[in-house]
């Protein structure tokens, strides 16, 4: 039987703004099971990005709620939310965001040196090697492509050993050959960790990889369709 | 987060270049604080010591009563070495003349500081001795010689003892002491004193105990006799016993800490400027670390601890260079000191670090701290702008800071309030004053055809950051401007103080038939204005009605410094007040024929609680006089010219024989000219205050070399501010420039056009800091060093021009580099 991982009821995301409320999420429910792929698609300004965020605990709704591996997000504050995301979450976001100032190696150390690892390094060593960046390790992110970046985020994101994995637009900034290798890598690697995977895309046959899509528009969630 | 992270970020981040801006500023600040209290920690020192030969001790406790020998053990047992004179003026005999003259007999350590100068001839310049007159021998002024027509080996009898003439005595450290005790003097040994058998129950006398050691020590000892010594002794130090020079030093050392401390908010400004930016720049990365499960609290303890770790590297590297500047200002000014310097204290070294951590916490702390509160969602909307630090938390911290620091350093509230209220209210005015100037045409788009259009626009698109540069730099600039016009101020006021050709000798004891033949020897032979004083001693007896004494108990405090009401002193007369009086309170009485009337210098009215209209009776040579206070008079006493305490009215003085006395200019290489004056008026006496004339004007230029040296320091923190605040601004403005590149604008127009963005900052700046430093030098001249104020034409040439150049300058070498790199690698490198 699968366990459910990730739920939200009614999540509302209303921000103010020069020409007043401006509802980005409306009432969103739904349910997402452990090792389930869901890509959530849209037209920009669809509210997807928000959704994501909600969802990872990177933002807090207006109203709703949201239950993740069984914590009620709402309930927690920034630093219970922090340490959940350390233990559960990891994220492979469009703009890589690797820090400048650190190797590729530094990069894939930093979620196990936050938790306190004692040999952070040797993980990482290996998750470089198996996205294919053994060999460049001691880079920097300046010194890669794109995709090498890319590659790097996730294997930093499967260094913190993530129950569930958050990804924005993963190939938004890549070309085709390298955005297709790259989701590759990404589906090799959450089924081998036997994560559950939430991605969100504009990109259809990306979408269409994975279990089941959720279509937002105006903020509200008007598909549900399963592959 | 762990440790070797945050060393490994903090590697990384120094390598970047992203970490110089803030560790400059802090060890800025912390070598500027730490250059300038040792150098002022030294020469402070030194001063004191130097200005100590002025008493020849470090502390001297004087009476007219015998210095108990209680006081002398107290002060031994406490480490201090000790000396005693005792001066009092007697008639000396040679076989065919004699003479008054002021004795003074010391005892064998005497003096216990700067040294005598004796010689085998008179007025000669003498060599130094560490050695008092033997027990049975005098040594005596030059210009005895010719007055008793002695010469060395002659016996002179002082009261019923014969002594012999051993050397001629050139020069005494605390001959400038006490004016009017001086008499030519004779220098004798102090257990030769019982032998004259002039010390009698009546005898003018002065004992004072002098003492040398441990400022603790001293202090201790006073406050151990404080109750003893308010029975009549007088505990005096060099800034109470000559006031010109306290006056300088008192001057001086405010204006070191002024500077001092403008240094350290110049440089506090340059370390909020760049924390902010470094916390701007590390907005992705603790989005990124949260993202990855660091919470606030890790964020936060994280970026202390970096904050700590740039402190303590700051800090030690700051007073590695301070102690370094300071060496080599010693070094640079070694010819011009020649006094020497003693070995600094601690003290230098703890203010430079608590200034260095003081800035940190008042400056970078609150950007610092802020970053636990940057949202993770940063992470997938770049977009996401984050609200930065709350303004009213990063001005309570920074005006904090100061505030502990500006008290710290000056000891004087009123001091850091007016430095405060100064910058705050020029705060508020530059900042609407920059608005008026930037609004001055306001243009649609980016203008980009012509540098200066384009400029402008810029600048007023980004109104608020425009504003709040022109605001720091004008502060920077402004700050400048006021140091450099207190600096000519007081240096010009220290000039004025004792003129080039200030009479530097005064004639006493002229009796009236001397008047004419004397005058006439003065005007043929030196630099001689023509002023005469008549002068009597008298002392006050009582004041309405009450006694003297009884009056001063009730209304004097016993420490109360300033002359006593009842002590014996010098009278005059006069119909005119002279250039270096000023009437405060009251009328002169002119010309006209009045009741008998006095006019009461005010510091000597004050402390002896004397007010117009009150009643003073005064015995004069055993006749009484009495008369009413009709004006308060302010005195220049640094002007070096005859100045009365108490002047009378003309007429209510006229029965009474007086002498007179004068003063007159006389150059070093023309001192025989006091052979021939005393060989015709033996009679007369002359002090000589050339002498110390020029110690005091050392003092003065000594001080003023260093005071131009701490506006050299300031002048590095106020570019470092500058550079920061460029640097502050320069992504968003590259960013807009290399944008404009990459749609074809040539680089021509983007330097150009640069250029003209750091001059309009610039003249706009140096506009508003002129406006600031005329204002903030009005109060600070007037308030502070209480000297006289007028507005400067020059400063509103300067000022604007200082901008322009030190803006553009900076400037343009703060964005070189960038404007010759291609708009891409510009656009990737502030992604």
């Amino acid at each position: 039987m699968t366990a459910e991982i990730l739920s939200a009821s009614g999540v509302t995301k209303i921000v103010p703004t020069s020409a007043g409320e401006l509802t980005i999420l409306d009432g969103i429910s739904l349910e997402i099971n452990a090792a389930e792929s869901v890509a959530i698609i849209g037209a920009s300004g669809s509210g997807k990005t928000t959704l994501l965020g909600i969802l990872a605990g990177l933002d807090t709704p207006s109203s709703g709620s949201v239950l993740l591996d069984g914590n009620e997000l709402t309930a927690l504050d920034e630093e219970q939310r922090a340490v959940l995301r350390g233990e559960l979450v990891g994220f492979v976001f469009q703009s890589f965001q690797l820090l400048g100032s650190l190797t590729a190696l530094e990069n894939v150390m930093l979620p196990g040196e936050l938790r306190g690892d004692s040999d952070p390094r040797s993980e990482a060593s290996e998750l470089l090697r198996r996205v294919g960046l053994g060999d460049r390790a001691t880079h920097y992110p300046r010194q890669l492509s794109g995709g090498e970046q890319q590659r790097v985020a996730i294997a930093r994101a499967f260094a913190s050993r993530p129950k569930i994995l958050f990804a924005d637009e993963p190939t938004g900034n890549l070309d085709k050959v390298t955005g297709a290798r790259v989701i590759e890598l990404l589906f090799d690697l959450n089924r081998e960790f036997a994560a559950t995977l939430i991605l969100v895309t504009h990109d259809a046959p990306l979408a269409e990889r994975c279990q089941r899509l959720l279509e937002l528009d105006g903020g509200r969630l008007v598909t549900e369709t399963r592959a | 987060m762990r440790l070797l992270l945050l060393l490994r970020l903090l590697a990384r981040d120094w390598r970047a270049g992203e970490l110089r801006l803030l560790v400059t500023a802090v060890v800025v600040a912390v070598a500027t604080v730490t250059a300038i209290s040792l150098f002022v920690d030294r020469l402070q020192a030194a001063l004191l010591s130097e200005s100590s030969t002025f008493l020849a001790a470090d502390r001297v406790i004087s009476s007219s009563r015998i210095i108990p020998d209680e006081f002398r053990v107290a002060a031994e047992q406490r480490g201090l070495e000790t000396a005693e004179t005792l001066t009092f003026p007697s008639m000396v005999f040679s076989a065919q003349r004699n003479q008054l003259v002021s004795v003074k007999a010391v005892s064998q350590r005497y003096p216990l500081r700067g040294s005598l100068r004796i010689s085998d001839q008179p007025f000669v310049q003498g060599a130094r001795t560490d050695t008092v007159p033997a027990r049975g021998d005098v040594w005596l002024d030059s210009r005895l010689f010719p007055a008793l027509g002695l010469a060395i080996g002659d016996i002179v009898t002082v009261g019923v003892a014969d002594l012999r003439i051993a050397q001629v005595l050139t020069d005494e450290p605390d001959r400038g002491g006490s004016f009017f005790d001086l008499g030519p003097r004779l220098l004798m040994h102090i257990d030769d004193v019982p032998a004259t058998e002039v010390v009698q129950p009546g005898s003018r006398l002065l004992y004072r105990l002098l003492l040398r050691g441990d400022d603790g020590d001293l202090a201790d000892l006073r406050s151990t006799l404080d109750e003893e010594l308010a029975k009549g002794f007088r505990w005096q130090s060099i800034r109470e016993s000559s006031p010109s020079i306290g006056d300088a030093l008192d001057r001086a050392e405010s204006f070191l800490l002024l500077g001092g401390l403008l240094a350290v908010l110049l440089a506090g400004v340059a370390v909020a400027l760049a924390a902010d930016r470094y916390a701007r720049r590390h907005y992705d990365h603790v989005a990124i670390f949260k993202t990855l499960g660091a919470t606030p609290a890790d964020v936060q303890w994280g970026y202390l601890t970096v904050l700590g770790i740039i402190g303590i590297v700051a800090v030690s590297v700051g007073l590695l260079v301070g102690a370094g500047l300071h060496l080599s200002i010693v070094g640079i000014l070694r010819s011009y000191l020649p006094l020497e310097l003693p070995a600094p204290g601690l003290k230098p070294l703890v203010v430079g670090s608590v200034t260095g951590f003081v800035c940190l916490v008042a400056f970078a702390l609150p950007p610092i701290m802020n970053l636990r509160r940057i949202s993770p969602m940063r992470v997938i909307r770049r977009d996401l702008e984050h609200a930065g630090v709350s303004r009213a938390l990063t001005y309570a911290f920074a005006g904090c800071g100061s505030l502990l620091l500006l008290v710290w350093y000056t000891d004087s509230w009123w001091l850091t309030a007016w430095t405060l209220v100064g910058v705050l209210g020029i705060v508020v005015c530059f900042g609407v004053l920059a608005t008026l100037l930037l609004r001055g045409g306001r243009v649609v788009g980016m203008q980009a055809g012509n540098y200066w259009r384009l400029a402008l626009a810029g600048l007023q698109r980004r109104h608020r950051e425009s504003v709040a540069q022109i605001l720091i730099f004008g502060l920077a600039i402004m700050l400048l401007l006021i140091l450099l016009l207190v600096r000519v101020a007081l240096v010009d006021e220290w000039r004025q103080q004792i003129p080039d050709r200030a009479p530097n000798h005064f004639l006493m004891n002229i009796v009236p038939e001397q008047l004419g033949p004397l005058e006439e020897l003065l005007t043929s032979r030196v630099d001689y204005k023509g002023e005469l004083f008549p002068m009597i001693r008298g002392h006050v007896v009582a004041v309405n009605g009450q006694s003297a004494a009884q009056w001063e108990s009730e209304h004097r405090h016993p420490d109360a410094p300033g002359p006593r009401l009842s002590s014996e002193r010098n009278l005059s007369w006069t119909t005119q007040l002279s250039e270096n009086n000023r009437l405060i309170e009251g009328i002169w009485w002119g010309e006209e024929e009045v009741e008998p009337q006095i006019s009461v210098e005010q510091d000597y009215a004050s402390s002896s609680h004397l007010s117009l209209g009150d009643v003073v009776d005064f015995n004069i040579g055993g006749i009484s006089v009495s008369a009413t206070v009709s004006s308060l008079r302010r005195v220049e006493w640094d002007s070096m010219e005859p100045n009365f305490f108490i002047l009378f009215s003309p007429g209510a003085l006229v029965d009474i024989p007086a002498t007179y006395m004068t003063s007159f200019y006389l150059p070093a290489d023309e001192k025989r000219f006091l052979n021939d004056l005393l060989s015709q008026f033996p009679t007369v006496t002359v002090i000589e205050v050339d002498e110390l004339i020029r110690q005091i004007q050392s003092i003065i230029s000594r001080v003023t070399q260093a005071v131009e040296l701490i506006l050299a320091l300031v002048v590095a923190s106020g570019a470092l501010v500058l550079i920061a605040s460029i640097q502050a601004s320069r992504d968003q403005r590259l960013a807009e420039h290399a944008l404009l590149r990459a749609l074809g604008a040539t680089r021509r127009l983007i330097t150009g056009s640069l250029a003209a963005e750091f001059a309009l900052l610039g003249i706009f700046a140096g506009i508003v800091a002129t406006i600031g430093a005329e204002v903030t030098a009005y109060a600070l001249q007037v308030e502070v060093f209480e000297l006289p104020y007028q507005l400067h034409p020059w400063l509103w040439a300067l000022g604007p021009t200082l901008g322009l150049v030190f803006i553009l300058l900076i400037g343009m070498l703060g964005t070189r580099k960038l404007v010759n790199s291609p708009p891409v690698a510009v656009l990737r490198e502030l992604d």
